[in-house]
């Protein structure tokens, strides 16, 4: 890979730049609507001088001029597009000057519109809420009122001593944090000897005034590659008392972990850039929670993170190099506690922060958390089949006597990337579609008009057209007969130049910015291509379990598109094996449930622990029979399911 | 001799028929030659082109290639000594780190099916292994692929270990994978880019200055 050098020092000022900037080595790049203005060095394009700004530009490739999804809006005069924009970008969008960031070089100053379209705030569909089941409350940290004899002549041991007296027996081996002990004697004798001792393990963290002994909060977070949840959670009952999500900021570097990995292999200081980035993030998370629920930082101790082996390496700053080549192994797989003050995060300074295990470089915390909350490993007789569907579709299969899992290859086709008119879950998209006599509805998300598909509408949409005969099943788009009239066959058109056909999913008229929504013959090889590895991974689990498709007793789905796609159409076009419907059940944000019951159950602490080491890993990339159960997979199934 | 019954059969992927015809043209004495270049290889030429359109995809492309296997099974007991040619020699392989094979593997069979003989040297290839077998099986193009950004480095390094050993000039580097750009080929000095299986067939003969 070129390795473009960066000025040492990247000067930003807000507003009008330096009068006697001159035009040398270095130009100025004003980035619209935020009148940022960047000095780059001469030749750096647009996307390098962004990556370390707070301007968010969409882009799923990392940069490499693939994706044609990093569009920015060229004010100043420039040359012709080069050949990836002629291809990626619509003629109406080069002529109003739109260009691809990581395509352009800046040669000289320039303004650029990072907002292509004039939008209002983007409205994000994730998925915050999970199916929890019930547990028996023991949480990680405890809070107890507590009466400690003042010192006396008759009693001159240390205050130390005179808590483990008030605590009782249990606690005789009481150890205290160094921050509390810092302060233990004022707030002793502020509290006259009666308070509340916040107690985690058997270490004393905080004395407290009794009154905050109800107070008793934890924190837990998913960090997924593309979206962080963080969810404020009462220890009392285990409610959840706030519920906040955003975008991973490190999606500036790549969608896909493979992506951030290699921004870390690029850049010296890649890996503390992107601990940053998750840190600030959650600090963000944390302070909003805080502030609708009235609450102080100091009053979390505890908080629980969740996420694919990847980024919890990235959030603990370990290097996560292993896991981007074979043969995939990460620096550790043992969950951890850490003190989060150790890794930035802005809560009580003797907060703890336990970080759940990973199995392997691809099967992290969150499939266990996953694991956890669907009870599998609990299951004597029933067989479970799990899968959060992702840019990695992890999958696992079994009961307590075994269980497999695997990571699967899917790309990111099932999050609407790679699809033509293809987008994420956020406002505009169009998330499920319903065919009734003939006439084809659909519902977008936010309610407004619709400017492409994310995963849920494109799976609707897919099953649509093959149980309309539209589609066959090697996946050609192509019409019944000539003479066909129905609403649906009119929609197929022939392409200009060959013999492909694409259908026309919303004609200009309909959309949000006027131009039509179509699905190409390539749009449906992308999604042949990820359903085939997550049915091939399946498939593996299967046969390596010596199971059918019969003997599975209940289908989980973790995540969003596995919350919002509907089984029907994930059974017809071959996503999910065919079984009952009923047998489907999703559990939304199940990495977030698991992380929860950790938060609010010690013993499931030790039960991810357990899971990880009972739980086989099976390595797809290197399984004999993939290619074939691939291959076989990429077609749809035949039959129609109503 | 018109072979549009076995061409047909074969882009269809029709095993039986294209059987069948194969053997009556050695039946009727067909020049083996003939029927390999005229019938089949010009049917998986099809392929390939429909391939790449997007109006096939991966499963019909591999009967294709089985279905033209089993005609060249047939026609090997009359192949004579020196009789049939190769297009050329190819070393395939994925780069150091990358397991994933599925994306070289559709380019083997389709190479193999427009008369190219593949060494295929499997997953992770260290650059001196490329290197060795270039050297050794005296290869006309090598390919490469990467499906994972993180390795794709290594095909740079590989290309590298070809200038080292001082026998870059006589191997044509062709590469491929879902992160690789034409760019990135120019970039590391790769002599072409092939987006897909049926593309890499066009640009290995395109290399080697076969129509």
């Amino acid at each position: 890979m070129k390795k473009t050098k960066k000025p040492k020092k990247k000067v930003r000022y807000k507003g009008s730049p330096p009068a006697n900037a001159r035009k040398k080595k270095f130009l100025w790049l004003n980035v619209l609507p935020q009148d940022l203005w960047i000095k780059v060095r001469r030749g750096t394009t647009v996307w390098k001088a962004l990556e370390k700004t707070n301007v968010n530009l969409e882009g799923e490739c990392g940069g490499l001029g693939k994706c044609g999804k990093c569009k920015i809006r060229v004010i100043t005069a420039i040359g012709p597009p080069i050949r990836e924009e002629a291809e990626l970008l619509s003629p109406e969008e080069l002529k109003t000057g739109i260009r691809l960031a990581c395509r352009t070089k800046i040669r000289k100053d320039l303004v650029v519109h990072t907002e292509v379209s004039d939008e209002e705030v983007e409205f994000f569909q994730i998925l915050k809420y999970g199916q929890m089941p019930i547990i028996q409350m023991d949480p990680l940290l405890d809070k107890r009122p507590v009466s400690v004899q003042p010192p006396s002549l008759e009693n001159p041991a240390s205050d130390v001593d005179r808590i483990r007296e008030g605590l009782g027996q249990e606690y005789r081996h009481l150890k205290v944090a160094y921050q509390c002990l810092s302060s233990l004697y004022e707030d002793l004798r502020k509290t006259k000897f009666e308070g509340t001792a916040v107690l985690h393990d058997e270490c004393l963290l905080a004395w407290q005034p009794r009154k905050m002994a109800a107070r008793r909060y934890g924190l837990i977070f998913d960090i997924g590659t593309s979206t962080l949840v963080g969810a404020l959670v009462s220890l009392l009952d285990g409610q959840d008392v706030a519920v906040v999500s955003r975008l991973n900021s490190q999606n500036r570097h790549g969608s896909d972990v493979i992506s951030r990995i290699q921004y870390v292999k690029e850049h010296s200081r890649g890996l503390s850039q992107m601990q940053r980035h998750l840190v600030e993030d959650l600090n963000i998370l944390s302070r909003r929670m805080l502030q609708v629920t009235h609450l102080a930082k100091g009053d979390i101790a505890v908080a629980v993170l969740a996420g694919n082996t990847t980024m919890q390496h990235m959030f603990l700053g370990l290097d996560p190099r292993g896991i981007a080549e074979a043969p995939f192994a990460p620096v550790i797989t043992e969950g951890m506690i850490v003190r989060a003050q150790d890794v930035g995060l802005d809560l009580h300074p003797e907060a703890v922060l336990y970080i759940m295990p990973s199995k392997s470089g691809y099967i992290g915390g969150d499939l266990l958390g996953f694991v956890l909350a669907s009870g599998a490993a609990n299951e004597k007789d029933r067989l479970v089949l799990g899968l959060d569907f992702g840019t990695n579709g992890e999958i696992f299969l079994g009961n307590r006597e075994r269980m497999l899992t695997c990571s699967a290859a899917a790309g990111p086709a099932l999050e609407g990337a790679r699809i033509t008119h293809g987008m994420i879950g956020k406002a505009g998209a169009i998330e499920g579609f319903r065919c009734d006599v003939n006439s084809l509805h659909y519902r977008v998300i936010g309610n407004i008009k619709p400017r492409g598909l994310c995963g849920s509408g494109l799976v609707d949409l897919v099953a649509l057209l093959l149980h309309h005969d539209l589609l066959d099943a090697d996946g050609l788009l192509r019409p019944i007969s000539e003479e066909a009239t129905s609403e649906m066959a009119s929609r197929l058109v022939k392409r200009a130049g060959n013999e492909l056909h694409d259908f026309v999913v919303v004609p200009s008229a309909d959309s949000l910015d006027g131009s039509e929504i179509r699905l190409t013959q390539k749009d449906v090889r992308e999604l042949q291509l990820a359903k085939a590895a997550i049915a091939a991974g399946v498939k593996t689990l299967m046969k390596t379990m010596g199971v059918d498709t019969k003997d599975i007793d209940v289908i989980y789905l973790a995540g969003a598109l596995g919350n919002y796609v509907h089984p029907l159409s994930a059974m017809r076009i071959g996503l999910l094996p065919r079984i009952d419907p009923e047998k489907i059940i999703p559990l939304g944000n199940a990495a977030s449930t698991g992380a929860k019951m950790v938060l609010l159950s010690k013993q499931y602490w030790n039960k991810s622990a357990e899971i990880a080491q009972f739980i086989e890993h099976v390595e797809l990339s290197t399984h004999p029979n993939l290619f074939d159960y691939f291959v076989k997979e990429m077609s749809f199934p035949t039959e129609n399911l109503w | 001799m018109s072979y549009e019954t076995l061409s047909d059969a074969v882009v269809k992927g029709d095993i039986n028929t294209a059987k069948e015809a194969t053997q009556r043209a050695v039946a009727a004495g067909d020049n083996i030659q003939d029927i390999l270049d005229q019938g089949l290889i010009a049917a998986m030429d099809v392929v390939g082109g429909q391939f790449s359109k997007g109006l096939m995809f991966v499963p019909q492309m591999l009967r294709s290639a089985k279905t033209m296997q089993e005609c060249v099974e047939l026609l090997k007991p009359h192949f004579k000594e020196g009789e049939v040619t190769t297009k050329g020699k190819v070393v395939l392989g994925t780069v150091k780190g990358d397991l994933h094979d599925i994306g070289k593997n559709l380019v083997r069979m389709m190479l193999e099916g427009a008369g190219f003989s593949v060494i295929d040297l499997q997953v992770d290839v260290a650059p001196e292994a490329f290197v060795a077998k270039v050297n050794e099986e005296k290869a006309e193009i090598m390919g490469m692929s990467a499906l994972l950004s993180t390795t794709m480095p290594a095909m740079s390094q590989t290309i590298k270990a070809l200038v080292d050993s001082g026998i870059r000039d006589r191997v044509k580097v062709m590469i491929g994978g879902a992160p690789v750009t034409a760019n990135y080929a120019e970039e590391i000095g790769a002599d072409a880019y092939a987006p897909d299986a049926g593309s890499a067939v066009i640009e290995a003969k395109k290399m080697l200055g076969i129509d």
